[in-house]
């Protein structure tokens, strides 16, 4: 293991999609145990490297290089950092997890495996990718996968207009009604999914293309291109080039985040796809934007994002706001939940935008957390439309009699996604919280009152799921019994309620990777002593020192950085 | 001029893929008439043989290095031309293999069809050759000889017929403008060889090679010379149209990069202009129109304009890079096409229809089938991690180098578009539900063809590096022509043009 630990991660998923396509789809055992099996290779690796990861010299650790094309500058370059082994956990414990949860496919069992293990893989590729052309390679590569997983097992949305649209209230997904076109099937929701997502992509794609232009440097690598490239001070269009740039990959990668005006495929997506989709979909294929963001953004354009990063902060209100009340109004147990997950995206990126010590932190924590908190919601909702074949939220009602482990995880799931003390989220949500306030008080404010309308409508569609009068019709209802069914909801409700628990050496990487990028953006250095240094690229990528007591070049918010973090370990 | 046809053993020994399959094409000729009443599928097994003899042949040239020139300098046989035959002799064995079953449709003339495809070849061959305006006319009329029959093959089908009728009419329109061209720059200059020609910008040569142009874009099908490409390739036999998409396409390429690359190196600024058009023309037009197509082959040809018009950016890049990048699409092209045609055929063979709609549910009657077709599609919409995505990348790549902006920005939305016409076919296969369930059965020769073109989809988008070396030496004779330009930061550089 040890140092090829990354290459089992990102390999076993597709070793085991190669496997299934040998195999025989009516040798279900066989089927389900090479999913699971390659799944949980993944997971082990995953929590060795999550564990074996030293905070103490941080930078990216566990790196491969395989040399693939001298001629454009690419090399498969894997690496995990602070910020990517929590979000290379996440994705395996919601693969391993989703696995189980979609245990009863019964359709095309073999396909629905070979299309998940291949999109759980491509996400994790996008995670430990320190190319830039392979990070576009997964990415771009993830969103075949979800078309095929939506049209092929998902389910219609009923009377979507009405959901969103309660009695007289006139409030709908307004982008969703114009593309609508009164269409509300899943093949409208995994054709929107994909051209917006392409669409949002090629704009990411060119942004790409231009750092490896005007870097004139022939290589896709992100560690040399943030310490060589120069794309400052030249002027295009009235603007300079860096800006130009930063909003294309921007843009770009935050249409899958999702940034509101730009979620409008997000709910449909979720609504439509099948429970597993879902979980991975919300866990962890919404967190490749912000994680882009980060990895090509942050890094090699650490100037451009502080001038710019605002935009973010400006956006996320609406995401917090527009998303709460949408999933206050909707009907569908899924809307809800995906609606709370566009959300709550506003959250890391409220956290991504203050751009500290305490808030990024928080932020990359928080993606771990919500992956954790969403997949439990959707993959609960998942059985509950197994069960019921509905997601109509009036029509459902008194579950609880019926499945009452279900419900008793549905309860906790809704509390981690509040961010109730003792979960993974409260420790999250705190730290954006504390650490925006500084500089967003306002949109500081917005986010609690967003956590007293998350906290409204999951109890809203807590209600009107487990309890009150049951109808007639569910009585042929059963609780989740089989081993297969419990271990995924208890492998997350593990994982939130562990790591709310002892988050210390969660925190501890994060923190490992998010200081070195906060001192990177928050220092201010000329441009023209920059040039004058040469660096040792390897060295300053393996061997950066953790600055654990920050210098107090990066203004009045660091100082707080340290005392703040001390109160949560 | 003064042609000097003294002709040495080692000058012959340049023409010895061509001469070999000549010979080989008179045998298959021979033993077609010597013996009336042999299956026509042992004439495709002996037609399969001699190509395979003539790659062999050219693998050996290409690995020893064999190069010169014959012909006073008519005739050139460098790295670049050994890559345009193999691709051409690749392309027509495919061919060969996918018209097995096919053939059993046509009621006359089965065995000469072998024959007017390895002749088509062969025209082909010596095209990937051609030096000069001369043999440029002569090789290219020698192989379209035989796509005007082969087009119309089905004598019974009114579309095939009228398929036919229309290459026919334009291709000698064609032919008589291209015929028109190389006389006017020929009465400018005095000069038929690319290479001899120091060319001053006179009316004379403009609209010559204006000319030209115009009739090898006809033979690849960029918009505004596109019109023939829909409805011939929706009446011709499915084998002939999957010939007609690639091996063409590939030859007039082949003349393509030795006029503009060679005999228009100097007027790299003036033709850029003209090739950004065209090629901005083919991929918008092309695209937006096949939105619309309900007829599977209808779909591929808009496709392959707008692959065209992709490949065309390579052109616009006009750096050695640009010419790799070319070579490399069209490798990537030629799996995924016939693959995607192979398909198209095995699934006419089998429920006799090439709509769209009948496609629905081909996942449950045909999982492999479908697969293939998925992954052929996405090849050619540029997914990773397939051949197509390196392809367009890589020719993305060469055109940023060179600051065509507006060129990419077209392209990446043509992309998205492109994506949408494709995933409505791989909607109907794997998500509708089929009419009819009885499997889809397919033959061992169609079966190989779609392993073939798989597996080069598959091994070029995932390990690339072999493939861009060798295309890297096919295209040294370019090095010295535009190396990549060094990076000079402007001061204002025009993102918009």
């Amino acid at each position: 293991m040890g140092e090829y630990a990354l290459l089992y991660i990102l390999f076993a998923p597709f070793l085991g999609a190669l496997a299934l396509i040998l195999v025989s789809n009516h040798q279900l055992v066989l089927v389900r145990g090479i999913a699971a099996g390659s799944a949980f290779v993944s997971l082990i690796a995953s929590i060795y490297i999550f564990s074996a990861y030293d905070v103490n010299a941080g930078g990216f650790q566990f790196i491969q290089k395989f040399e693939w094309s001298r001629e454009l500058g690419i090399a498969l370059h894997l690496g995990v950092d602070g910020i990517a082994t929590p979000l290379v956990l996440a994705s395996s414990i919601l693969l391993f997890t989703g696995i189980f949860v979609s245990w009863h496919i019964k359709d095309r069992t073999k396909e629905f495996y070979i299309w998940l293990l291949i999109l759980a893989a491509a996400t994790i590729g996008v995670f430990m990718s320190l190319d830039l052309f392979f990070l576009y390679f997964f990415y771009e590569m993830s969103v075949i996968p979800m078309y095929l997983l939506l049209g092929m097992w998902g389910s219609h949305t009923k009377q979507y207009l009405e959901m969103t649209d309660p009695d007289g209230l006139k409030l709908r997904d307004s982008v969703g009604f114009i593309l609508n076109f009164g269409s509300n099937s899943k093949e409208y929701a995994a054709m929107k999914l994909v051209l917006f997502l392409s669409a949002f992509a090629v704009v990411a794609l060119m942004g790409i293309l231009l750092i490896y232009k005007y870097a004139g440097l022939n290589t896709f690598d992100i560690l040399v291109l943030r310490e060589q490239a120069k794309l400052l001070n030249i002027s295009v269009l009235g603007t300079t080039l860096d800006k130009i740039i930063w909003v294309l990959i921007f843009l770009g990668f935050a249409s899958i985040a999702p940034l509101w005006p730009l979620h409008s495929w997000s709910p449909v997506g979720h609504a439509a796809a099948p429970a597993a989709t879902s979980m991975l979909h919300a866990g962890v294929l919404m967190k490749l934007g912000h994680f882009s963001i980060i990895r090509v953004a942050f890094e090699i354009l650490p100037d451009t994002t502080r001038e710019m990063m605002p935009i973010a902060a400006v956006l996320c209100i609406f995401n917090i706001m527009y998303g709460g009340f949408v999933a206050f109004y909707a009907k569908d147990t899924k809307y809800v939940i995906g609606y709370s997950s566009s959300s709550h995206m506003g959250y890391v990126f409220l956290g991504m935008a203050a751009l500290n010590y305490i808030s990024l932190t928080g932020a990359v924590i928080y993606m771990f957390a919500h992956a954790m908190a969403t997949g439990m919601l959707f993959a609960m909702a998942g059985w509950v439309y197994d069960q019921t074949h509905t997601r109509d939220l009036p029509s459902l009602g008194g579950l609880s009699n019926k499945m009452p482990f279900i419900s008793a995880c549905f309860f906790v799931g809704c509390m981690a996604s509040i961010g109730m003390p003792g979960t993974l989220n409260f420790i999250a949500e705190i730290m954006i919280i504390v650490g925006s306030w500084n500089k967003y008080p306002f949109q500081v404010i917005v986010a609690v009152l967003g956590i007293v309308l998350t906290l409204a409508y999951l109890f809203k569609m807590m209600r009107s799921m487990f309890y009150g009068p049951m109808s007639p019709q569910y009585s042929h209802t059963h609780d989740a019994i089989g081993v297969v069914d419990r271990l995924p909801l208890l492998i997350m409700i593990a994982v939130t309620v562990g790591f709310g628990l002892f988050p210390v050496h969660l925190y501890d990487v994060v923190r490992s990777g998010v200081n070195p990028l906060i001192t990177r953006i928050t220092q201010v250095v000329p441009v023209a002593s920059k040039e004058h240094e040469s660096f040792n690229v390897k060295r300053a990528a393996t061997e950066r020192p953790l600055e654990h007591d920050v210098p107090a070049t990066s203004g009045s918010l660091t100082p707080l950085a340290p005392h703040v973090s001390r109160g949560f370990e | 001029m003064i042609f000097s046809l003294t002709l040495s053993v080692a000058d012959l020994l340049l023409l010895l893929p061509e001469i070999f399959l000549t010979c080989w094409l008179c045998l298959i000729v021979i033993v077609d008439f010597a013996f009336p009443r042999m299956s026509k599928d042992q004439l495709a097994f002996l037609s399969v043989c001699g190509l395979a003899g003539t790659f062999a042949c050219l693998v050996w040239f290409d690995v020893a290095h064999i190069s010169g020139t014959v012909f006073a300098n008519m005739f050139v046989l460098d790295r670049m031309a050994l890559f345009f035959k193999m691709f051409i002799v690749a392309t027509t064995t495919l061919v060969i293999l996918v018209s097995v079953q096919y053939v059993d449709r046509f009621t006359f003339f089965r065995g000469e069809y072998y024959v007017l495809v390895v002749m088509s070849a062969l025209g082909m061959m010596f095209m990937s050759s051609a030096n000069d305006l001369l043999s440029l006319f002569v090789s290219l009329e020698f192989s379209t000889l035989g796509f005007y029959v082969l087009v119309g093959y089905l004598r019974e089908d009114f579309a095939s017929n009228e398929a036919g009728l229309k290459f026919f009419i334009l291709g000698v329109f064609a032919a008589g403008l291209l015929a028109y061209g190389i006389s006017l720059v020929y009465g400018e200059t005095g000069k038929l060889v690319f290479s001899d020609m120091h060319l001053t910008a006179t009316s004379g040569t403009i609209i010559g090679f204006l000319l030209i142009f115009a009739a090898l874009g006809f033979k690849i099908g960029a918009v505004p010379f596109h019109s023939w490409i829909p409805d011939t390739y929706h009446g011709a036999p499915t084998p002939v149209t999957a010939f007609l998409s690639l091996a063409p396409k590939g030859a007039a390429l082949a003349i393509l990069l030795r006029i503009f690359f060679v005999a228009l190196a100097t007027f790299k600024p003036v033709w850029i202009v003209l090739l950004v058009v065209v090629s901005i023309l083919s991929m918008t037009y092309a695209n937006i129109v096949a939105i619309a197509q309900r007829n599977i082959k209808r779909l591929l040809a808009y496709s392959g304009i707008a692959q065209i018009g992709n490949v065309l950016i390579g052109f616009a890049a006009g750096t050695k890079m640009g010419s790799d990048a070319i070579l490399f699409y069209l490798l990537a092209y030629l799996f995924a096409n016939i693959g995607a045609f192979a398909v198209v055929i095995a699934v006419s063979q089998a429920i006799g229809s090439e709509e769209i709609d009948d496609y629905s549910g081909l996942n449950r009657r045909s999982p492999f089938l479908a697969f293939a077709m998925l992954l052929f599609l996405l090849s050619l919409a540029g997914v990773p991690p397939l051949a197509g995505f390196i392809g367009k990348l890589y020719i993305f790549v060469a055109a940023i180098k060179e600051g065509l902006y507006t060129l990419i920005t077209v392209a990446l939305i043509n992309i998205v578009i492109s994506m949408y016409y494709y995933l409505v076919v791989v909607k109907k296969m794997y998500i509708n539900e089929p009419t009819d369930l009885s499997p889809v059965l397919i033959s061992g020769s169609m079966k190989a063809v779609i392993y073939v073109g798989l597996a080069g989809t598959l091994v070029i988008g995932i390990y690339p590096q072999p493939f861009i070396d060798w295309i890297i030496s096919a295209t040294l004779m370019f090095s010295n022509f535009a190396a990549p330009s060094p990076i000079v930061i402007p001061p204002a550089p025009p993102l918009g043009g």
